[in-house]
């Protein structure tokens, strides 16, 4: 683990509910300007771990470091530093959006003047300017998590630790925050974020963590992951005309074998450390060479739904 | 800095709410249909005693019940984890609670006896220099009791699990707890209400200590 680069780090840590052991001895670190996808099934111990590493849970063992500082002893100087969005956003329903922002916003040591131009910003940037004097009470749900995320970004953080920010979100939203993070993360602002929507973190993580039963199972970016699993990547081949002599190309040196998944549809699986150049080049020149028509043809790169099914087991939610 | 800030905030929130609304018109609408439709009142007790009763009896009940359900409802939603996360003290947030619903309730109080007093002088009834110096030192034991009923109604919020729970427990537990202010007049210790305001202090500060050690250990 290398301490020296890490933004924040987990060393050993473990965190007990009466006798329900949430997290055993989880090590991992948050490297500065990246994104870490937080995956894992409900129970996994993700939100218990962002409450940690926010100062919210005290009594833990192991030791938690953000930004050269431990927790929870110094967490009244990582205030400022850290944004949070907590699973369950919710916010005194009397209060108006620029109300509760306001609030926040000086709780966290911003001026009223300040904030008077950073709170139109942050929410123009999400696309709740036109909600800004409306009452929390009166936002939809997708609405309610963005202005969770308003309150997170406000004062600037360092460190963006967010539990499950797209859920209720519609697709646009999604996309717009997805756009956001990245936007951040070029900045060198470190985000951690969970989600069950499995595509978007594989849209925005570069380093993803998949947690299962309070244990860390595998810590790396998506290739990483697939490598770990030895994942072979597939080729699919649609045909506008089948000859039938695709089976012919198993014999191609890289081609494990190939199958038909749909009518026309023809998929190819590739050996561990096949040429794949070769392999397809072959496979095309073959099939034109005996009349076949191809309509397209691309390779398949396992997703990360296929992969977090492989690490924490078929019938286990994301 | 964030108690006060909290105090303001939470101060806004109440003054702004519907329940205060109500409170502020209501308590004062209240105590001038109840003395009118009360034929065995008229000429036996002015219209600024009878308030002074309402006031007694409600604001304190109105007040505790506002705080625990309050406590309960932003306790389930999550809302507290928010606040949690920056350097705001735990008791900041319990105290500004405690302080807006009382000033919030307070308010209503005097807006009551204010309108009865105007009313009473209206018609002529206004009580004298004596009976107005009795009134006030009710009014500091019904202030008293408020102050107790609210600080209970906060631990309450705490540590009740579900809103009927904390209502029931206001009902039962916070609002008799507020007896105890008037044990002093009931002995019959002199000044009472100096004693009651006394104990009437202690025992809310007792209270919102407990309430601020429990908060503490709370996990969000």
């Amino acid at each position: 683990m290398s301490q020296v680069s890490a933004l924040a780090t987990f060393q050993n840590v473990s965190k007990s509910y009466g006798a329900f052991r949430a997290l055993n001895e989880i090590s991992f670190e948050l490297r500065p300007g990246e994104i870490f996808g937080f995956i894992g099934p409900n129970g996994a111990g993700k939100t218990t771990t962002m409450k940690i590493l926010v100062g919210l849970l005290s009594d833990f063992t192991g030791v938690v470091e953000v930004d050269g500082l431990s927790m929870p002893d110094k967490r009244d100087a990582l205030y400022t530093r850290v944004g949070y969005m907590p699973q369950a956003i919710a916010f005194q329903e009397w209060r108006t959006v620029r109300h509760a922002l306001t609030t926040f916003g000086r709780l966290s040591g911003l001026t009223v003047p300040f904030l008077s131009h950073r709170i139109p910003e942050v929410l123009y940037e999400l696309g709740l300017r036109d909600a800004m004097d409306r009452k929390v009470m009166h936002l939809s749900g997708g609405m309610t998590q963005k202005l969770g995320l308003a309150q997170a970004l406000l004062h600037d953080p360092r460190l963006l630790v967010l539990d499950e920010p797209v859920a209720g979100m519609d697709p646009g939203s999604r996309i717009q925050v997805k756009s956001i993070l990245k936007g951040l993360r070029d900045r060198g602002v470190t985000v951690i974020f969970s989600s069950h929507i499995l595509s978007d973190v594989q849209d925005v993580a570069d380093r993803i963590g998949i947690i299962a039963k309070g244990e860390m199972l595998k810590i790396g970016t998506l290739g990483e992951l697939k490598d770990h699993f030895s994942v072979n990547d597939d080729i699919e081949l649609v045909l506008s005309h089948d000859a039938g002599t695709w089976r012919e190309l198993a014999s191609i040196a890289g081609i494990l074998g190939a199958e038909e998944t749909r009518p026309g549809v023809i998929v190819l699986h590739l050996r561990p450390g096949a040429d794949v150049d070769f392999a397809s080049n072959e496979a095309l020149t073959r099939l034109v060479k005996t009349g076949n028509r191809i309509r397209s043809f691309h390779p398949v790169v396992p997703s990360l739904d296929q992969l977090y099914l492989k690490y924490v087991g078929e019938g286990a939610a994301p | 800095m964030s108690l006060s800030m909290m105090y303001a905030d939470e101060l806004t929130g109440y003054y702004k709410s519907r329940v205060m609304l109500v409170l502020w018109v209501g308590m004062p609408v209240l105590a001038l249909i109840l003395h009118g439709i009360q034929p065995d009142l008229r000429g036996q007790m002015s219209l600024t005693v009878f308030s002074m009763l309402i006031v007694t009896s409600l604001a304190g009940t109105i007040a505790a019940a506002m705080l625990s359900v309050g406590i309960i409802h932003e306790k389930t939603l999550g809302v507290y984890s928010l606040f949690l996360v920056r350097p705001v003290k735990r008791r900041s947030i319990l105290l500004g609670k405690f302080f807006a619903v009382f000033t919030c309730v307070a308010a209503a109080a005097v807006i009551t006896l204010l309108v009865g007093l105007l009313v009473d002088w209206a018609r002529g009834v206004a009580p004298g220099r004596a009976a107005f110096l009795e009134l006030a030192k009710s009014a500091a034991t019904g202030f008293s009791a408020i102050a107790i009923t609210s600080a209970a109604a906060i631990l309450i919020g705490i540590v009740a699990p579900s809103v009927l729970v904390g209502v029931i427990l206001v009902i039962y537990g916070a609002n008799q707890l507020s007896v105890v202010g008037y044990l002093p007049l009931l002995l019959g210790l002199n000044p009472a209400w100096l004693y009651t305001l006394g104990i009437g202090a202690v025992l809310t500060i007792v209270l919102l200590a407990i309430s601020v050690i429990v908060f503490n250990r709370k996990q969000f």
